[in-house]
């Protein structure tokens, strides 16, 4: 990482959280810790207890929210939670793409994702296309309404673009989810599922398989040299641009990536509600992500994973009465359930800003680099802070 | 009756907007007094104005206290408010970079919110006895104005003029030192911490006068002036942007030119596009990033 003469030791945006083990941008920044653990080999026993663990982990990810081997009753409407779960994951993915990566923040997230939905949603119901090819397209427009925003953001410096998303997030809002040729005014848009997925269940493996799809496209983002430029240039972008790193051609790969993975996460709402309206792409939404990628830890892609399933169970009251804390909430705070993460989201966000700069992220490291094989070190994720000066903002 | 012709309508679009556009430089204030002192782009500030809003309307309507007992009651809801976010978010982020800083005041803002459907959450749509009830008609250009609309205008002359003869003043001065030199400040004998909450207290005060001054113009929910009906953040921030992030006397004019723009969303040839309003500002903002981001209004005060 590059640093300049007015380095400071900087929280939250700029820390380097990657570090968590098994990225291969924290194998390349830290040989040392590597080589460290090079020769522990974990014993049987300690084989054994991975794998339980991870059958364990495997059993919530695939089987529970299907029933399997379940002692818990898990109805239709939870496994649509559980399939919202996995789309915003993919969008808080999205998001830090831009945030993370990039450092360049957007509050019209809720406008990359929606105008997905409704890409996916005219072209399913009103020129009768396939699944597939909808999801193609709101990838398609997603990624071009980015870029066209990257292209204006690159004449601007980080604050100011923040202003230029938040217009944009208003503008979609009103006007472009406004056309009722679009998004069929205040009564909706259906947008049926594909035959073979319509059932909660089917439709939940669908998203997850493109979570995954999504997660690989973002790995192989981070591992090849476009990742290290991005690195590179928000740390500083006149340093990497004196390296020979196209700044503005990178950024703008960025944007499209991020536009194409929301345009995705839109299509699959779209098509996970089944009937879209205008009003449920406002502004709280994009705060829902940023919440989302910030607590989750930025540039850690199993902490957004994390934090985004997190935020969306809570958002759904799924959390609440999973652990029967409703009573809790209502009763004792007198806080309807459906505020829930309106008033713990910010709290949680503004504690990990100050104190816990890495997010869900650098919590779970330890157990992450435990579950990699490697020794339990209590101590993993933390302390990496990067030395940066951001010079743009 | 044909209907209005398009100068009537840019007459009452001109009056109508300059009205709307007095609580937009009031937010614009306390947004360039926030950056000229931290350097951040506060996102809260909208936030102060709904969270001392919601206070005077609990005073008022809910404990049935006096109008100005509310008002004051308001006002001092959201100085705390302001103090609170100094001494938690920005003051622990002062090393951190911008973007960070960013982050920390949206938080606040949605912790706001949050709050204010936690505690108002039995009536979700409020509103507001006005402080006089009254409305009038402006002469040439046959305008509705409201006495509520008259009195908030008067309240951003107040302001203006006071924050004008404060930066004349020791305090005042010292905050102006403080901003432009901290270290040399700190040197002089110049408390950059105390000048730090000062500014917040002062941008909050502004903040809560916007939002006690616009709620009872219709009705309102928890976010009103971020992102419920009156959304007062975008033109605020557009405004600042306009006098440059950096001048009071631009912000001012900022917030008026904005107000304007934005009420030409609402003349009859635009009534085909749905959200008018929303595209004109984000064009215009559009415009004025692009082909002059160093702002209009700047003035002789903008410092590089």
């Amino acid at each position: 990482m590059t640093a300049t003469d007015d380095t400071t030791v900087i929280p939250a945006v700029e820390t380097e959280t990657a570090a968590a083990a098994g990225d291969q941008t924290a194998a390349d920044e830290r040989p040392a810790e590597v080589g460290l653990h090079r020769d522990f080999r974990p014993s049987g026993a300690g084989w054994l207890a991975r794998g339980i663990v991870w059958a364990f982990l495997a059993w919530v990810v695939l089987a529970f929210p299907v029933n399997a081997f379940s002692p818990f009753h898990v109805g239709v409407a939870d496994i649509d939670v559980a399939s919202l779960a996995a789309i915003y994951a993919i969008g808080g993915l999205s998001l830090n793409v831009l945030l993370g990566y990039c450092g360049q923040i957007s509050f019209g997230h809720q406008a990359f994702v929606g105008l997905g939905a409704f890409v996916s949603a005219y072209i399913v119901t009103d020129l009768q296309l396939s699944f597939w090819l909808a999801v193609g397209a709101a990838a398609v427009f997603g990624g071009l309404q980015a870029v066209l925003l990257g292209a204006v953001s690159l004449r601007l410096t980080g604050l100011y673009f923040a202003l230029v998303t938040l217009a944009y997030g208003t503008f979609a809002q009103e006007t472009l989810f406004g056309i009722t040729a679009l998004t069929g005014g205040e009564g909706g848009k259906p947008a049926p599922r594909p035959e073979f997925f319509a059932s909660g269940y089917r439709y939940y493996f669908l998203c997850l398989g493109f979570l995954v799809l999504v997660l690989w496209l973002d790995w192989r983002l981070t591992a090849s040299k476009a990742g290290r430029a991005m690195a590179a240039l928000r740390e500083n972008p006149r340093v990497a641009a004196s390296y020979g790193i196209n700044v503005r051609g990178y950024i703008l790969v960025a944007f499209a990536v991020s536009g194409i993975f929301a345009g995705i996460a839109g299509s699959l709402i779209a098509h996970h509600d089944e009937v879209i309206v205008g009003s449920s792409f406002d502004f709280r939404l994009a705060l829902l992500f940023i919440l989302m990628t910030v607590v989750g830890g930025l540039r850690n892609r199993v902490g957004v994973v994390i934090g985004s399933v997190f935020f969306a169970l809570l958002e759904e009251g799924a959390l609440v009465s999973m652990f029967r804390l409703g009573g809790f909430f209502e009763g004792t705070l007198g806080l309807p359930t459906e505020f829930v993460s309106l008033v713990v989201g910010p709290i949680l966000l503004v504690l990990t800003l100050t104190l816990y700069p890495g997010g869900i992220g650098q919590q779970v490291a330890p157990l992450r680099g435990w579950l990699a094989g490697r020794k339990f070190d209590p101590h993993a994720g933390s302390g990496h802070d990067v030395e940066v000066s951001d010079v743009r903002a | 009756m044909t209907g209005p012709s398009l100068l009537d309508e840019l007459g009452i679009a001109l009056v109508t907007g300059i009205l709307q556009g007095s609580v937009y430089a009031l937010v614009a204030l306390g947004i360039v007094l926030v950056y000229r002192a931290s350097g951040a782009f506060n996102f809260a500030q909208t936030e102060f104005g709904t969270t001392g809003l919601f206070a005077a309307y609990a005073a008022l309507v809910m404990w049935g206290w006096s109008y100005p007992a509310a008002i004051a009651f308001g006002l001092v809801v959201a100085i705390g408010m302001g103090l609170l976010t100094e001494r938690l978010v920005v003051h622990p982020l002062r090393n951190a970079s911008r973007v960070t800083v960013l982050v920390g005041t949206a938080g606040v803002a949605l912790a706001a919110v949050g709050f204010q459907f936690w505690r108002f959450n039995e009536t979700l749509i409020m509103t507001m006895p006005r402080i006089k009830d009254a409305f009038f008609v402006v002469p040439v250009v046959d305008a509705p104005v409201t006495v509520q609309q008259l009195i908030t205008l008067g309240v951003l002359a107040v302001a203006s003029v006071a924050l004008a003869l404060f930066f004349r003043s020791p305090s005042g001065l010292a905050i102006q030192a403080a901003q432009q030199e901290p270290t040399a400040a700190e040197l002089v004998g110049i408390s950059v911490r105390r000048v730090s909450m000062l500014t917040w207290a002062i941008a909050a005060l502004l903040g809560g006068l916007a939002g006690i001054l616009s709620g009872p113009y219709t009705t309102f929910t928890a976010g009103f002036l971020t992102f419920g009906a009156g959304r007062a953040l975008l033109p605020g921030f557009m405004a600042a942007v306009l006098a440059g992030m950096r001048s009071m006397p631009g912000a001012v004019a900022g917030g008026l030119t904005v107000g304007v723009v934005e009420q030409l969303g609402t003349l009859s040839m635009m009534i085909e596009i749905p959200g008018a309003r929303a595209m004109l500002l984000f064009g215009f903002l559009l415009v004025v990033l692009l082909v002059r981001p160093q702002g209009i209004f700047t003035g002789r005060t903008v410092t590089a």
